[in-house]
């Protein structure tokens, strides 16, 4: 106790008044409102689990939550393989890598419901009259249906966040140290073995920062799914957060809205903090 | 315990700074205040105007607008700030299902003038005990919007256009002759907007059912499809003439690029397109656009009017709030320079008797307002579907289109929803 200090209080206030007020306080209202039948305006009983229980039983959240992981799964899996692929491509010595640097992390500069509509201009319109020059049918329809719907948001969040990711890894690839290449270079180990047995376990926090990012940012994406596809075609490309979003503001059911948001924290958290636990011990100490 | 003590102390003075500032503007003296809070964002500078002019007959009474974008988010707003109460004085609902879920806010308001000059019928919806809980904003309406170059070039009279089968012909014959009249289809469908199907289609083959009554739609406990064929036919006809693909064309699409470009000849809209076709042609919007109504059996040559939209005033301001806010509505709706306001800066079809209706702004609003006045019209029972059927339906239709429902499964599903919603 020797460092809680008056300063140390003093310091801390600010941050601490400022997360209770906007985060813990509206989350533990939340929680409690969860258990009512809260419309917005007053709650008139406790229901106990109903909530819950009908949570369960109708379709539409659990099919939100399985399209939810589907588009993380890939999500997570393609925007690190793109991030720290063009990670590697401007660390070389080239020499237009400051120029390519810039170029890949502008689409992060976009916001996520401008590039939305700058996609589904493209998405429909330009694939549209390619479809329409060449004669290919696979550029026709897009968005129509929920399997190019997918597609296209996996397209969108990749091109809008590997250039994020991308820095992360130059961080941490800058920071390899020559010497060990070098000494790898000179023992004959060809470049597919030093990147496997040098580079990949040296960048493996750099996996950690990432994974984290990517999986939890794929689980609470919203604008780029509201401008692009608004859910459809008939809400099977509805994400978590979307339907949570509707099921309170536009069917106007608060409280049940509240209890699905209650499921997708608890969904949310076990996932990250499990992947965070694996990866730190993977880690490797220099 | 005194370091605590004065932890505390620090906290709460941060605390008062960030919140000392709040909790102003009472207004001072005599000064009543009267917010409104509304969800057309469309005239809100016109609006503004109206408010202002008023305020200078009134000096002592002080009139804030607020105007929330379009659509869901009103509804959602208005609730928070009820909330967190912070009450405006007059805000909008939309028909019974939201009245009643406003019911403890919203003041008896059948001692206005208004109330007296509103059309008959028009307060029905809201309506209850013997209350009178809101006063009209306007009347719309909406149907089958068409190019009337395009109709008169190939040759179609959209005045004998009464039952399906004559749509369907005059469609058939535009299709025929898209080439030479430069049209890309004869539709714009946009199945993207739930509602488009959804609310207002269905609302016309549902109105039968219901005895074109809302308040009946409003307390049915469920619903028999009568007119399913019908409605699944019309879907088919605008659907199959459609720009394609029509599940992710939208509302801008259809008015502002389709329709005003003239790359199609009709599409299902209402009159509330008006302001929208005219920014990008205004000459288009004034000269060739028409409206007919949507053909269902025995309810041929009938429109679709109804009230959007109701003024209510709430309970719970002061008397005097109360007062003025009934005392602002009257002066919209009754006296000469809010009537000509209404019409010609708001552009409303007007819902309330004493009004100069040769002076309606547009032809659309003209045309459906000489439906309504002659009584050829088809009620409004969408605002009486219960929770967001209407959105439901709509996405049922969606998956009708993409071939991964029946006509049979979506009757089904919807008439099983509405049940489900009435439990």
């Amino acid at each position: 106790m020797s460092n809680r200090t008056l300063s140390f209080w003093l310091f801390l206030t600010p941050v601490v008044l400022g997360l209770g007020i906007v985060v813990v306080i509206p989350f533990l209202y939340g929680l409690v409102y969860s258990f009512t039948d809260w419309n917005g305006l007053r709650a008139e009983s406790f229901i106990g689990l109903e909530n819950y229980i009908r949570l369960f039983q109708e379709d539409e959240f659990m099919q939100a939550v399985w399209f939810t992981t589907k588009f993380a799964f890939v999500g997570v899996l393609l925007l690190n393989l793109f991030g720290l692929g063009l990670a590697l491509i401007v660390t070389r010595n080239i020499k237009s890598s400051n120029l390519l640097r810039t170029v890949f992390f502008m689409p992060n500069l976009i916001g996520g419901l401008i590039l939305g509509f700058i996609w589904q201009f493209i998405f429909i319109s330009v694939f549209g009259d390619i479809s329409g020059l060449t004669g290919i049918e696979g550029f026709n329809g897009w968005l129509s249906t929920a399997n190019t719907g997918f597609w296209g948001i996996v397209i969108l969040t990749c091109w809008q966040m590997a250039g994020y990711i991308m820095i992360i890894y130059i961080a941490y690839l800058e920071n390899i140290p020559k010497d060990l290449i070098e000494a790898a270079k000179i023992d004959g180990a060809s470049p597919f073995q030093r990147f496997k047995n040098i580079t990949f376990p040296l960048v493996a926090p750099a996996f950690t920062i990432s994974m984290f990012l990517t999986l939890s940012m794929s689980f609470k994406i919203y604008d780029q799914n509201l401008s692009l596809t608004n859910g459809g075609p008939a809400d099977q490309t509805q994400m978590v957060a979307m339907e949570i979003v509707n099921t309170a503001f536009s069917d106007n059911d608060m409280a049940y809205a509240q209890a699905k948001a209650v499921i997708f924290f608890l969904i949310v958290s076990v996932v990250a903090l499990t992947q965070v636990y694996y990866n730190k011990k993977r880690e490797v100490e220099m | 315990m005194k370091k605590v003590m004065i932890m505390i102390a620090a906290s709460l003075t941060l605390a008062g700074c960030s919140f000392s500032s709040g909790g102003s503007g009472e207004g001072s003296g005599d000064q009543v205040t009267v917010e409104i809070y509304q969800g057309k964002v469309e005239f809100k500078d016109q609006f503004e105007a109206l408010a202002e002019k008023y305020e200078e007959e009134n000096p002592n009474v002080n009139i804030e607008i607020t105007s929330v974008g379009g659509g869901n988010d009103y509804a959602g707003s208005l609730k928070t700030r009820f909330a967190s109460g912070d009450e405006p004085e007059i805000f909008s609902v939309a028909g019974p299902t939201e009245s009643e879920s406003f019911e403890e806010y919203l003041a008896d308001v059948s001692d206005t003038a208004s109330a007296d000059a509103a059309l008959e019928g028009s307060l029905e919806p809201v309506t209850k005990d013997g209350e009178v809980r809101g006063l009209p904003f306007n009347q719309e309406g909406y149907g089958l919007i068409y190019n009337k170059r395009v109709f008169e070039e190939a040759g179609v009279n959209a005045e004998e256009i009464l039952s399906y089968e004559d749509l369907e012909s005059a469609v058939e014959e535009l299709d025929s002759q898209k080439e030479e009249l430069g049209l890309e289809a004869v539709f714009a469908f946009p199945a993207k907007e739930k509602w488009v199907p959804g609310s207002h289609l269905s609302n016309v083959f549902m109105a039968p059912e219901f005895d074109q009554q809302v308040l009946n739609a409003y307390e049915a406990e469920s619903l028999e499809f009568e007119k399913g064929g019908e409605f699944q036919r019309m879907i088919d006809l605008q659907n199959d003439y459609s720009i394609q693909p029509t599940l992710t064309l939208d509302y801008s699409q259809q008015v502002e690029q389709h329709f005003s470009l003239e790359e199609v000849a009709i599409i299902q809209q209402g009159n509330w397109i008006y302001p929208s076709v005219e920014q990008m042609d205004p000459e288009f919007a004034e000269e060739n656009m028409g409206i007919i109504p949507i053909p269902v059996e025995g309810f041929e040559g009938k429109m679709p009017v109804g009230i959007p939209n109701y003024w209510g005033v709430n309970k719970n301001s002061g008397e005097e709030e109360v007062q003025a806010s009934k005392d602002f509505i009257d002066f919209m709706y009754t006296s000469e320079i809010g009537k000509e306001a209404v019409l010609e800066e708001l552009k409303f079809i007007p819902a309330y008797e004493g009004f100069d209706t040769e002076e309606i702004a547009d032809p659309l609003s003209k045309e459906i307002y000489q439906y309504s006045s002659e009584g050829n019209t088809i009620g409004w029972v969408q605002l009486g579907y219960p929770g967001t059927w209407g959105e439901d339906i709509g996405g049922y239709i969606q998956q009708y289109l993409s071939g991964d429902m029946t006509w049979d499964e979506v009757e089904e599903k919807s008439i099983s929803r509405w049940e489900n919603y009435r439990q």
